[in-house]
């Protein structure tokens, strides 16, 4: 249970208690406020009744034809916010703005092999391993140089569900540009 | 022709290689004085290259020429100079004087428009709107209109135009409505904001009570949903806010519907005509309550909204109506301790009733739990949380009862560091783990400030923050991710004075972009206090140019809002450039990086020379500016048990090494390089001004600066005083060189007193410190002297030397003291256990389990205070 809002510019002068996390990139302020602007609807944040931030996802929607999809661009939840279903609601409602206001045939993102916890969360969520992409994640000083797991989920637009047909080999990063 | 021309400057500025392109300028301008184009470009590179004053200079020459204004090139290099000056209006002159030759042009018009947007002149921006809709058929310029007749009426002053502008607002919309042109949430919302800013909120209702496309629309849109509810009850009907609550709540779980449905029924409740019809309501309520805690995944909401529904009935005097907030605080925490959110869930419920009585129960409560969920916090994960967050409630009440007995607060504390951190649960990285050794070291800290609050009693208060400290460090290296003990961790070494450690933790949280707004504080500026000034330095630089981008790129965001037609997010975008730009942080990275560049070596002519060029016009400050800051530094990401609100029981603020720097700081450290600024320039009168200035913030500061920092100020007044006094050769300067030297002298460990752990880890560092920039500014002032062939420069010149050869003696002696017994004492003094400790639980704890990590924490302290401190003081001036 929490409040479930729009992520607002403000807002980022008080996400810490959840960016603090290693899991969680902190991005230069540009890139959330393109969020914003550009998909509004896909940028939700999750808000305590003590009003703290609990957790906030970030989505876009790109590609043409039968690759126009939603794209999970983070998804994170505080520590102490963790085991309430809360990124499984903030997942179900990216899921629902791609099918419903934008039509989208699939829904992707990309996370470390690292994070083991994420993965099974997104496979329980029915997202499967796509493809592997090499070196997308570069290390920083904490965190390491890491392949990334490409994971998708087909929506009912996609009826043959030829966008979650896995592929093989592993790509490079310019190969998953939409 | 003119393209041809200024191809060369615009190779050069693509490269980027602003000289070249400043001569190139040059060159053109040189056999063609009139040239626009160039004088423009010129403008812009000068502008680029710190040259504000020349660049604004000749930029309003060339806008003084209206037929410039005609070539592309000088419409755009001018732009680009005034927009990089923080000229918006110029900018837009630029584009109304190029309107004269080409009148419906519609990008000069959207150009207009958008650099009144970016800079909050909203009636430009609306006359801009305007003429675009006048000349464009596009639907999105009537929205542009109504955002700027919506924006001109929320900030202005004048009650005849606003109604005006708002209902002409109103009028344009209506007729998108009836055209069918109202097509998104985010148009909806425009909307529903220029209804609500004349509080038509039955209008507003009407609105969202329409069906077809508009209907779809806010049932997608779960903000504008809450808001329907709340508008409802704005307009007192409190059954159809009741009615549409439940429904929202039926297929959601949002705590901001519970929030309305408990408020429109509290309000109820307070009109209904008999007790009978106040029962019914609560009933009606709470067995909706608790229908929805039986449904999955909805429990934890609808159980706190009993919580809520309790105690806002209370608060209204209906007493137990709603049942009682203490009994179902329990209920509630029976249900749902083994989750971490479980005690900020219900903290705010406790608070909320500080009654003795009130607490009381909750202790006995408390009691009745506390050691049951202690014995079984090793059977599972949920167990052990529980046991925090029984924990952390211990703590609160502790606290809320008014506390101050430190043994209290001591006690109890080994079983938590038992399973903080010597657990089999600890080893497996269990986040439950940290958050027991976070509130152990809490503890420690808590109770070692209630037991040495004393002067005389701050030897044992290090120490106990040493034993909190090793707890922490411990910690950490159980579990690197938990940034809470890392947080405290950075905190505590600062306090006591050893900055390589948690600067090398801090490191560890990659904090970046706009976090260095939020958490620089943390570090920025406690490098230069203890002689590290060069990692310091670093942080401010990266400060300085996340300000500076975040300045350039804001603008284009605030324009694509516009362009993408996501209107709700104008305000917010204005409100958050504002507060960046305007940032108390941003202005405290700024002096600190100014005061070490003030205070980084260079020969006489360098020194004089920066200070000279220094462009101190920018930095004043006045009341109406300083109050226009906005604080944005995040302190309450430390993860505090108690409310904000109980200073004796805030760890975020007993922990702060030095005051967090507030106005008389930015104050006095935007004057001080005016000082020194004037004092080069000769410019005695300014001087004299600023020197004023200063002593009137010295004087009257509210606590805001550290002893270093008043030592320091009160000493650049002696400089500069000493300054005006040794203008005139008649005048003595003995006096005031006397004092300062006194003041530096005094600063410098003596080789008399026999230095100490305590006076390391407390003082004679930051001391030593502020004495060594002082010393820097005296020499700057002997090379002013010296340059105007005063007489004084001699004698300050031979007393400067003569204090450098003492304090390198005293200094050495110092650092040899601190290579042969700081190890030792570290061991004798803070680790030792002494008769009625009451830390010796700790002491034995943290140096028998946990010997290793304790060993790193000494380790940091004798490598701090033997090497990293010297590292960059033995650079500067006074120990060169």
């Amino acid at each position: 249970m929490s409040t479930i809002r729009r992520f607002r510019a403000m807002d980022l002068l008080h996400f810490n208690n959840v960016n603090l996390d290693r899991y969680t990139e902190t991005y230069d302020s540009q890139f959330y406020l393109s969020y914003m602007s550009n998909w509004p609807d896909l940028f939700t944040v999750a808000e305590s009744p003590a009003h703290k931030l609990m957790g906030y996802s970030m989505g876009k929607v790109e590609g043409t034809g039968e690759l126009w999809h939603g794209h999970v661009t983070a998804l994170t939840v505080a520590p102490e916010c963790r085991r309430l279903g809360l990124a499984r609601g903030l997942m179900r409602g990216l899921e629902d703005a791609s099918e419903k206001i934008h039509d989208c045939y699939f829904v992707d993102l990309f996370v470390r092999p690292s994070n083991t916890v994420a993965i099974q969360m997104y496979e329980h969520l029915g997202y499967i391993l796509y493809r592997r992409v090499i070196d997308y994640y570069q290390g920083d000083g904490v965190m390491p140089t890491e392949y990334a797991h490409d994971m998708r989920k087909a929506l009912p637009r996609d009826k043959h569900k030829k966008s979650i047909v896995p592929v093989k080999h592993a790509v490079n990063v310019e190969d998953t540009f939409f | 022709m003119e393209g041809r021309q200024l191809r060369p400057i615009y190779d050069a500025l693509e490269l980027p290689d602003t000289k070249y392109a400043l001569n190139e300028c040059d060159k053109l301008l040189r056999k063609h004085p009139n040239h626009y184009g160039a004088q423009a470009l010129k403008t812009f590179i000068l502008a680029r290259s710190g040259r504000p004053n020349e660049a604004l200079l000749l930029g309003q020459s060339v806008l003084s020429t209206p037929s410039a204004m005609a070539s592309a090139h000088v419409q755009q290099g001018l732009s680009l100079a005034f927009r990089a000056l923080g000229c918006p209006r110029e900018e837009i002159m630029v584009y109304t004087a190029a309107l004269a030759f080409s009148p419906n042009d519609e990008s000069l018009h959207t150009k207009v428009f958008m650099a009144a947007a970016r800079n909050s002149m909203f009636k430009e921006q609306h006359h801009a709107a305007v003429q675009l809709s006048k000349l464009s058929k596009q639907q999105k310029y009537v929205w542009w209109l109504v955002v700027s007749l919506l924006l001109q009426a929320k900030h202005s002053k004048d009650d005849v135009a606003a109604p005006v502008q708002l209902k002409l607002a109103e009028r344009l919309v209506e007729k998108a409505v009836t055209d069918g042109q109202l097509t998104s949430t985010e148009e909806l919302r425009v909307y529903l904001d220029v209804l609500d800013i004349q509080d038509k909120h039955e209008q507003m209702t009407e609105v969202m009570a329409a069906n077809g496309q508009l209907a779809a629309m806010i049932s997608n849109d779960p903000d504008l949903v809450t808001q329907r509810i709340s508008l409802l009850i704005k307009i007192g009907a409190y059954d159809k806010a009741i009615s549409a609550a439940i429904a929202a709540l039926e297929s959601r779980d949002n705590w901001a519907d519970y929030k309305l449905y408990i408020g429109a029924v509290v309000a109820l409740v307070g009109q209904a005509a008999d007790v009978e019809a106040k029962h019914s309501l609560a009933a009606d309520i709470s067995s909706n309550f608790e229908k929805w805690a039986g449904v999955r995944g909805k429990a934890r909401g609808a159980k706190l909204a009993q919580v809520a529904l309790a105690t806002r009935m209370h608060e209204a005097g209906h007493g137990d109506i709603a049942g009682s907030p203490e009994v179902l605080i329990w209920s509630y925490l029976a249900e749902f301790q083994q989750k971490a959110i479980c005690y900020s869930d219900i903290m705010q419920f406790i608070v909320a009733r500080r009654e003795p009585s009130v607490l009381e129960y909750h202790r006995t409560q408390l009691e009745q739990r506390l050691a049951a969920a202690r014995d079984s916090a090793a059977n599972s994960d949920d167990a052990a949380q529980a046991w925090v967050n029984l924990e952390k409630i211990r703590y609160l009440l502790q606290a809320l009862m008014g506390e101050t007995d430190p043994k209290a607060w001591a006690a109890d504390i080994e079983p938590l560091l038992k399973f903080g951190l010597g657990s089999s649960q600890a080893r497996k990285k269990q986040p439950s783990c940290s958050d027991m050794a976070l509130i152990a070291s809490q503890r420690i800290i808590q109770a070692a400030f209630f037991a040495y609050s004393a002067a005389n009693q701050r030897e044992q208060l290090h120490s106990a923050l040493f034993k909190a400290l090793c707890v922490l460090e411990s910690g950490i290296q159980l579990n690197d991710s938990s940034f809470l003990l890392k947080l405290y961790a950075i905190r505590v070494y600062l306090y006591l004075s050893c900055y390589e450690r948690a600067q090398t933790i801090y490191d560890t949280l990659s904090i970046k972009h706009v976090q260095q707004d939020t958490l620089g504080h943390l570090i920025i500026g406690h490098g230069m206090a203890l002689g590290c000034f060069a990692s310091d330095m670093e942080f401010c630089y990266n400060g300085v140019t996340f300000y500076d981008r975040f300045r350039s790129k804001m603008p284009r965001d605030i324009e694509a809002v516009y362009q993408q037609g996501t209107y709700s997010n104008v305000q917010d975008f204005l409100e958050f450039q504002s507060n960046i730009v305007h940032s108390a942080q941003r202005e405290c990275t700024h002096r600190y990086a100014l005061r070490g560049e003030g205070f980084e070596y260079g020969n006489a002519k360098e020194t004089l020379a920066r200070w000279e060029e220094a462009d101190v016009s920018s930095i004043e400050h006045t009341e109406q500016t300083l109050s226009a800051l906005h604080d944005n530094r995040d302190v309450l990401v430390m993860g505090l048990l108690t409310p904000k609100d109980m200073a004796q029981w805030d760890l975020e603020l007993l922990t702060r090494s030095t005051p967090m720097p507030g106005h008389d700081w930015i104050q006095a450290f935007s004057l001080i390089p005016q000082v020194m600024h004037y004092l080069v320039c000769a410019d005695n009168e300014s001087l004299q001004e600023k020197l004023s200035e200063l002593t009137l913030v010295v004087d009257n500061t509210s606590g805001t600066l550290s002893r270093q920092d008043v030592l320091l100020v009160r000493g650049i007044i002696d400089v500069g005083s000493l300054y005006i006094q040794a203008s005139d050769p008649q005048n003595g300067i003995d006096d005031q060189l006397g004092r300062l030297l006194s003041v530096i002298r005094t600063n410098v460990p003596s080789n008399e007193l026999e230095p100490s752990l305590f006076s390391l880890s407390s003082d004679s560092i930051r001391n030593l410190s502020a004495a060594t920039e002082l010393f820097t500014y005296m020499l700057a002032l002997k090379h002013a002297l010296s340059a105007q062939r005063l007489p004084a420069a001699n004698a300050v010149g031979i007393a400067l030397s003569q204090l450098r050869k003492e304090a390198l003696k005293s200094v050495n002696a110092l650092r040899g003291w601190v290579d042969k017994n700081t190890r030792a004492l570290v061991e004798e003094q803070w680790l030792a256990e002494n008769d009625g400790d009451i830390f010796a639980d700790v002491t034995r704890f943290v140096v028998g389990s946990q010997k290793q990590t304790t060993s790193m924490v000494a380790k940091a302290f004798y490598e701090g205070f033997y090497e990293d401190t010297w590292s960059d003081l033995n650079k500067k001036d006074l120990l060169k």
